[in-house]
């Protein structure tokens, strides 16, 4: 049985490769001049440089959070180099991208004018730090949907960067969050007006390309009154020995009656079985609900990254308004996460539900870190959490660290947790019926992600299915 | 930091070095930490500023209590009853036996010489070294240590009744309990108030169970509106050993529960049962630790908190299940209930799970009164306040009517009626 299950855990990372393209990297180290530096190179207003340096004397107040259940050395941030840009060039359409470039999203399956043709998808792609492509931008402009990289929006939209950048997370939020606004390069922006549910599926690739430099990006996504719009992320990262730090912020606005969907999946490289290597992902996620009846909702995939530390989370302001969280996080080797959510109700008969899945296999930590806050005006605020866990093998670890903090009595909050593994019957039952080890493994899995996995939009179900197949393959048994 | 240890240069030396020596390591050690704020992970929602203003000494003069002070509080089923005025045994009120062959109830100053052995090998040994509990040692001097001879068996309680009376008064009291193998008994530890005063009492209860021994710990906290509670229970239990821990907290203006148990063998069966009814401005905190050190190991926990008015309830329930103690059987339940709009609850059921092979649940829920079953009770004529206070306190009987103690079941349960109505009044 656990050989199997070892074969499946030691797959080598199948995205592992490095695109070579030349790239303008700044020197390492952060300084007060590299910011201005990077600024300058984005051609950025006055605001944003005083918003970055602002960032940046808070983050050196700060300490670095210990708290999370997770072990690496110590980051030095003046060995990182915090700009890195593909070869400035002009490119008029789609034929003038990079062929080496386009063969990276060939290798990763996502061919994608293809993809975004059949599925009706448009994609901004994001290589390294900056966007080199977006498509179907004209057709989201018709119903004047803005969707276009944040450093553009700087240009073309100050007035809503200036508005909603920072509202949210603000920049003394967390270490990682105030080194992000200091140091973002780029990342993507998306503005839904009043009344218009957006036509498509928005979404965005990022990839982390060149070796040690860190990856801040930025993600802005407005939905005014009425708007509704689905936002897709995935992630994919070649493979390199050297650990990579990734903290990006994302700030999500609802207004009244608006409805954000937000989905992702994430599958950077994770380190080799030993644990060298993979990347650092320190991600600060959150949704403010601003207005009535507004609704956001997360849904999570984590199968990579050697360090995950994110909670993508919900302030549930306006009345009535809704947050989720949906997740499902497959840890492996030496993989390490402490994910999780918190959702803040603030405002009258506001809801949230939490589905959480943590899976853990070989000598990996997963760990569930949630909040659920009902502030003292929070009548009738109701929430329901479900947390389940799964370990495989006996070396590796599953912990919940549920917060509930209630100061309403109309409040009714529920929150459950199991632990469970793969049974031996189950899996004498699956090959009695003639289904094979690795086949049963991979549908009971599929089974107890479900709940998750149907909330994510279809192409993105089928390849989370298959991820979390390939992660563990060999793994059980 | 200081005003908490005054008066710890005046206790007096004992006859053994060690005990001296352990003594002073703990002053050292308390010496060493400061008072927990609301930014350690322990203390998050339970601020001690309040403690830290009160200018509390140990008390030295002999007590001025008579028998009929504390009538009230016997216990008919007792065999045997031991009480503490402001952490002081007072013997003319204790009744010390008759108790049966292997059943051994004495002193600590005076176990520091029976049985020398005995006390070394397990005093300090199993509760932590954290400030309260170094606190409690750098004061030792009275305390009590029970003995459970192998197979001894005691059929009715223990009762060990420790009075609060003094003003400004801080009780360190140190309970030490070996249950050798085979053994079974049951010891309740009961902290009341004389009077209304505002005083501190730190107590710490360490519990040894040999393997097959069968252990029942009963808890009950109703001090005054106005004192400070701190009380840690550790237990170390051997293979096959039973335990049952049941506490109840009504009383103190803020009170802190530490149990920390402690599987050190295979197939030990734990039940944990806690109940804090608390209303007006009082705060009751509970930290429970169960540690699945080994194989087969089974835990089945439930407490529920009942906060009325202003009050707060805090939970952190701890379940380890460590690597290589598979087939652990361990759930945890935290159910509480709000009365009113001020009242604020924060629960913290946690699991950190390394073997594969275990069943591990949880739960917390927190809410009011169900609507649709106060409808129900007012449709049979109920008013609504009889309706409101006969629910509450069927949700808090469930854990009372465990205790197999028949007088304080009914003692609890007037208590409980009693406060129900009280308490729900405060915000309703």
């Amino acid at each position: 049985m656990s050989t199997v299950l070892d074969q499946l855990v030691s797959q080598p990372y199948k995205h592992g490769f490095v695109t070579d393209i030349e790239s303008e990297t700044a020197p390492k180290g952060l300084n007060e001049d590299i910011i201005r530096m990077i600024s300058a190179k984005k051609n950025e207003p006055q605001w944003l440089l005083d918003f970055r340096l602002n960032a940046y004397r808070h983050w050196l107040t700060m300490a670095e959070p210990r708290w999370p259940n997770v072990n690496y050395p110590k980051i030095d941030f003046q060995a990182i180099s915090y700009y890195a840009a593909p070869k400035p060039k002009k490119k008029q359409s789609m034929d003038e991208v990079d062929p080496e470039l386009l063969k990276t999203f060939e290798k990763l399956g996502v061919p994608m004018h293809e993809r975004a043709a059949l599925a009706g998808v448009a994609v901004d792609v994001i290589f390294d730090s900056v966007s080199v492509a977006t498509t179907y931008k004209e057709k989201l402009a018709a119903v004047g949907i803005v969707f276009c990289s944040i450093s553009e929006a700087v240009h073309h939209h100050p007035e809503l960067v200036k508005k909603y950048l920072g509202s949210v997370v603000p920049v003394q939020d967390n270490y990682y969050a105030a080194l992000n606004s200091a140091v973002f390069t780029d990342g993507s922006f998306c503005f839904i007006p009043k009344g218009v549910k957006c036509p498509m599926e928005l979404s965005t690739y990022f990839r982390i390309n060149t070796q040690d430099s860190g990856q801040f990006e930025r993600t802005l996504i407005v939905a005014e009154e009425g708007a509704q719009v689905s936002y897709l992320e995935g992630c994919t990262a070649p493979k390199f020995d050297t650990n990579q730090l990734h903290a990006a912020v994302v700030e999500l606005v609802a207004l009244d009656d608006a409805d954000i969907k937000y989905s992702t999946v994430q599958n950077w490289y994770a380190g080799d079985e030993n644990g060298v290597g993979g990347i650092y992902n320190f991600v600060t996620k959150r949704g403010l609900c601003k207005g009535r009846n507004s609704k956001i909702s997360w849904t999570q995939v984590e199968t990579g990254s050697a360090i995950t530390w994110k909670y993508p989370s919900c302030v549930l302001l306006g009345d009535n308004s809704i947050g989720e969280f949906y997740s499902v996080a497959l840890t492996n080797h030496r993989q390490q996460a402490d994910t999780g959510t918190k959702m803040i109700h603030i405002g009258k008969n506001t809801r949230s539900t939490i589905i959480s899945k943590g899976i853990s296999a070989g000598h990996s930590n997963n760990s569930y870190r949630g909040l659920v806050k009902i502030g003292p005006r929070a009548e009738g605020a109701r929430n329901f959490s479900q947390c389940d866990s799964m370990l495989i093998g006996a070396r590796c670890g599953a912990n919940t660290f549920p917060y509930i903090e209630v100061q309403n009595p109309t409040a009714k909050v529920e929150h459950e947790a199991t632990t469970s593994k793969i049974g031996e019957d189950q899996l004498f039952y699956f090959q009695s019926r003639g289904i094979g080890t690795e086949e049963a493994v991979s549908m009971i899995i599929n089974g107890f992600c479900k709940d998750v996995f149907q909330q994510l939009p279809m192409e993105f179900a089928v390849e989370a299915t298959k991820l979390l197949g390939l992660k563990l393959e060999g793994s059980v048994g | 930091m200081a005003t908490l240890l005054a008066g710890s240069d005046a206790v007096p030396k004992s006859p053994a070095a060690w005990f001296d020596a352990l003594r002073a390591a703990a002053l050292e050690r308390a010496n060493a930490l400061s008072v927990p704020t609301t930014r350690d992970e322990e203390w998050r929602f339970t601020d001690l500023t309040p403690l830290t203003k009160l200018q509390v000494r140990p008390a030295t003069a002999a007590t001025s209590l008579i028998a009929a002070d504390i009538a009230g509080h016997a216990l008919p089923e007792a065999s045997a009853r031991l009480v503490f005025v402001d952490g002081i045994l007072v013997p003319q009120l204790s009744q010390a036996g008759p108790l049966p062959a292997g059943i051994t109830v004495l002193p600590l100053a005076e176990a520091l010489q029976s049985h020398a052995v005995l006390v070394e090998q397990h005093l300090g040994k199993i509760a932590g070294d954290e400030l309260f509990t170094a606190l409690n040692t750098a004061f030792l001097n009275q305390g009590v240590f029970i003995h459970f001879a192998k197979d001894a068996v005691l059929k009715a309680p223990l009762h060990l009744l420790f009075v609060a009376a003094g003003q400004d008064v801080a009780a360190h009291p140190r309970v030490l309990l070996v249950a050798e193998s085979g053994a079974q008994g049951c010891v309740i530890e009961d902290y009341v108030a004389h009077g209304e005063a505002a005083g501190l009492t730190n107590a710490v209860t360490e519990i040894a169970v040999a393997p097959n021994a069968s252990l029942r710990h009963i808890k009950l906290q109703r001090e005054s509106p106005k004192a400070f509670h701190i009380g840690t229970c550790a237990v170390s239990l051997g293979k096959d050993a039973r335990f049952a821990s049941q506490a109840v907290t009504l009383g103190a203006r803020l009170s802190r529960n530490n149990l920390a148990i402690l599987q050190q063998g295979e197939g030990i069966e734990v039940v944990i049962d806690g109940l804090a009814l608390i209303g007006g401005r009082q705060l009751a905190d509970t930290h429970t630790l169960i540690d699945h050190l080994k194989p087969h190991g089974c835990c089945e926990q439930v407490h529920k908190t009942i906060v009325g008015g202003g009050a707060h309830a805090v939970f952190n329930g701890k379940v380890f299940v460590r690597e290589g103690a598979q087939l652990t059987d361990s759930s945890q339940q935290s159910r509480n209930l709000l009365l009113s709009d001020k009242a604020r609850v924060d629960t913290k059921p946690q699991l950190e799970i390394f073997a594969d092979d275990v069943k591990c649940a949880h739960g917390a829920a927190v809410g009011q009164l169900d609507p649709e079953h106060l409808f129900y009770l007012k449709s049979r004529g109920l008013s609504e306040r009889a309706a409101r206070n006969l629910l509450t306190y069927a949700f808090g009987a469930e854990i009372i009517d465990r205790i197999p103690v028949p007088t304080l079941v009914a003692k609890l349960e007037k208590l409980v009626m009693q406060q129900t109505g009280e308490k729900a009044g405060d915000g309703a």
